[in-house]
């Protein structure tokens, strides 16, 4: 060997020490790391209070907050409840003012809080107690489930997120834990997109709620403003008002307000809700009036409108049709299948009259056009709720419809039941699939929505799927 | 609208269907969660938002016939009135 090769060999083995010596640390760095990762069986996935302390983090009670959340029956006069506050030594530490008859409690005793929630679960005054958890988590954490998949959690800060258990049923109010769509799971993968946009074929919606607001769909200052052949000229701004034929969707009813805010509430604000999509848009379209009930011709002018704004550039990929009636129209049939021809799914109702829709159809969701997805509703224990319409061939998938928490009118909140609930739910999981995917044809999106449900007992031989919606499914 | 002038309007629409004396009906009135925001009585080409709406049922009897209204606070309707639903 002479010189030169010496010292290119020295050299080599030189670098190739000094490689393995930085691999060996890298090593030592990754299983320093993982340790600080909590791997958490999947029975302990489910979110509540009594995970470990790293899914804690999610839900953990803070201090110099109250410690209670308290709804009074309607009707308990504020003299009542301040006579109760001295009796337990208590006092109100905020009344939520969009959420009527709800009171925040500051135990002045310090006494635990699980005793105090059942001392005022115990009174005749009070319609349900609970103990106020600060759902302060935002970021991911990462759960190994019996599978070994891995599952994230994601948690939105909005603060009445813990009463909508449609989205993460974690027992509260006598509800089944699990009994969700997993929205927590699913927002980990995503929580939507401005790039996506929901038709909400409604009583129109308070675009100005400010749980709304952000998310709501303008017409492009580049895109020219609706032009009906028989109408004329309308400016859409805002979206369409079939009823007028004008530019206005204001909602005067709050069906369609607290339709929108299950679809695309914004997520993480520090306001009130989180919808399915903390981001999407929402276009309103107004057919029904202020008693929440519009005409057949009204729906098929709305449509119409949807479909031009599609072939005009819009991403309007979601219909949400909450609405309906026994009567059958071809009309609106013919309305639907244009929409299916431009891609567009059609999410309806399946109705509330407890019937079996393959007897007794009920339109437009009984529609055999392959873009609709009918929809029945279940209840916080995964039970077809009472009034909801049913069909094994003419009701696709199900989702929560029963005391659904939701945006009203006037930047309030209410609970509301219906299958008109349950069919944001499955048009919200639709925009979030169309976020991650949005080259996903409309008969691809149907069939990716079907396949992604958790089946439920309750369902079977009531429903096409038998199951209900899992988000996270969806997105996988 | 309340329940007082929501029975008021139900029972004069039933006195000039029948021809009878407002005084003459006899009324009863509860409160119910009707299926849909068409209190279940939707009209030929009437679609209604499917959520279940709070209001009242009520029950108006003249001439030996009993007829149901059905009332929210935003409407009056006459349910199955000789096969037929009505918005009054």
């Amino acid at each position: 060997m002479n010189r030169n090769n010496f010292v290119i060999h020295l050299a080599l083995a030189i670098v190739l020490i000094l490689v393995a010596a930085f691999a060996g640390q890298l090593a030592k760095w990754r299983k320093q790391w993982k340790s600080h990762i909590s791997i958490v069986p999947a029975e302990q996935k489910k979110r509540g209070a009594s995970t470990t302390e790293e899914i804690a983090l999610a839900e953990t009670r803070g201090f110099g907050r109250p410690e209670v959340l308290v709804k009074f029956k309607s009707g308990v006069s504020r003299e009542t409840i301040d006579e109760l506050m001295w009796r337990m030594n208590d006092r109100v530490e905020d009344r939520i003012e969009n959420a009527p008859g709800w009171e925040a409690i500051d135990d002045l005793d310090n006494a635990d809080a699980a005793a105090t929630v059942a001392q005022y679960s115990s009174m005749p005054e009070v319609e349900y107690a609970e103990e106020n958890y600060e759902i302060s988590l935002s970021q991911t954490i990462e759960v190994r489930t019996a599978v070994t998949t891995y599952q994230p959690l994601r948690f939105p800060k909005d603060p009445l997120f813990g009463e909508q258990w449609a989205l993460a049923n974690s027992g509260q109010r006598g509800g089944k834990e699990g009994a969700d769509i997993n929205a927590t799971n699913a927002w980990a993968i995503t929580t939507g997109s401005e790039e996506v946009v929901v038709a909400v074929l409604d009583s129109g919606v308070d675009y100005n709620h400010d749980d709304l607001k952000p998310n709501m769909w303008t017409r492009p200052k580049s895109m020219d403003a609706y032009e009906d052949e028989d109408l004329g000229p309308v400016d859409d701004e805002y979206g369409f008002n079939a009823i007028l034929n004008e530019s206005d969707p204001m909602d005067e009813n709050g069906h369609g307000t607290h339709c929108a805010g299950i679809i695309g509430a914004e997520g993480e604000n520090n306001i009130g809700i989180a919808g399915v999509n903390w981001k999407v848009r929402i276009m309103p379209l107004k057919f029904m009036n202020a008693g929440g009930y519009g005409t057949t011709k009204d729906a098929i002018e709305a449509i119409n409108y949807v479909i031009e704004r599609k072939k005009a550039g819009v991403n309007v990929r979601v219909i949400s049709a909450s609405w309906g009636s026994t009567q059958r129209s071809r009309a609106l049939e013919a309305i639907i299948r244009k929409a299916y021809e431009n891609d567009i799914l059609f999410v309806a109702a399946a109705g509330n009259a407890s019937t079996n829709n393959d007897r007794r159809p009920h339109f437009p969701s009984s529609y055999n056009v392959p873009n609709v997805v009918s929809v029945a509703a279940l209840d916080r224990n995964d039970q077809l709720a009472a009034f909801s319409n049913f069909g094994v061939k003419s009701v696709a998938i199900a989702a929560p419809g029963v005391d659904i928490l939701s945006t009203w009118l006037g930047n309030a909140y209410e609970e509301k039941s219906g299958t008109s609930m349950a069919t944001p739910v499955v048009s919200g999981v639709a925009a979030l699939v169309l976020s991650e995917h949005p080259r996903m044809s409309v008969d691809e999106l149907r069939k990716k929505l079907l396949a992604s449900t958790d089946p439920i007992v309750a369902l079977k031989g009531k429903t096409e799927t038998g199951g209900r919606i899992n988000a996270a499914k969806a997105l996988e | 609208m309340n329940k007082e002038e929501a029975v008021e309007k139900a029972r004069n629409d039933l006195a000039q269907r029948l021809k009878v004396d407002p005084a003459d009906i006899k009324e009863s009135v509860e409160d119910a969660d009707f299926p849909d925001m068409a209190l279940g009585a939707g009209e030929s080409g009437e679609m209604s938002g499917q959520m279940i709406t709070r209001g009242w049922r009520i029950r108006l009897s003249a001439g030996g016939q009993s007829h149901e209204y059905r009332a929210d606070k935003n409407q009056v309707r006459l349910f199955k009135y000789k096969g037929k639903n009505y918005r009054i």
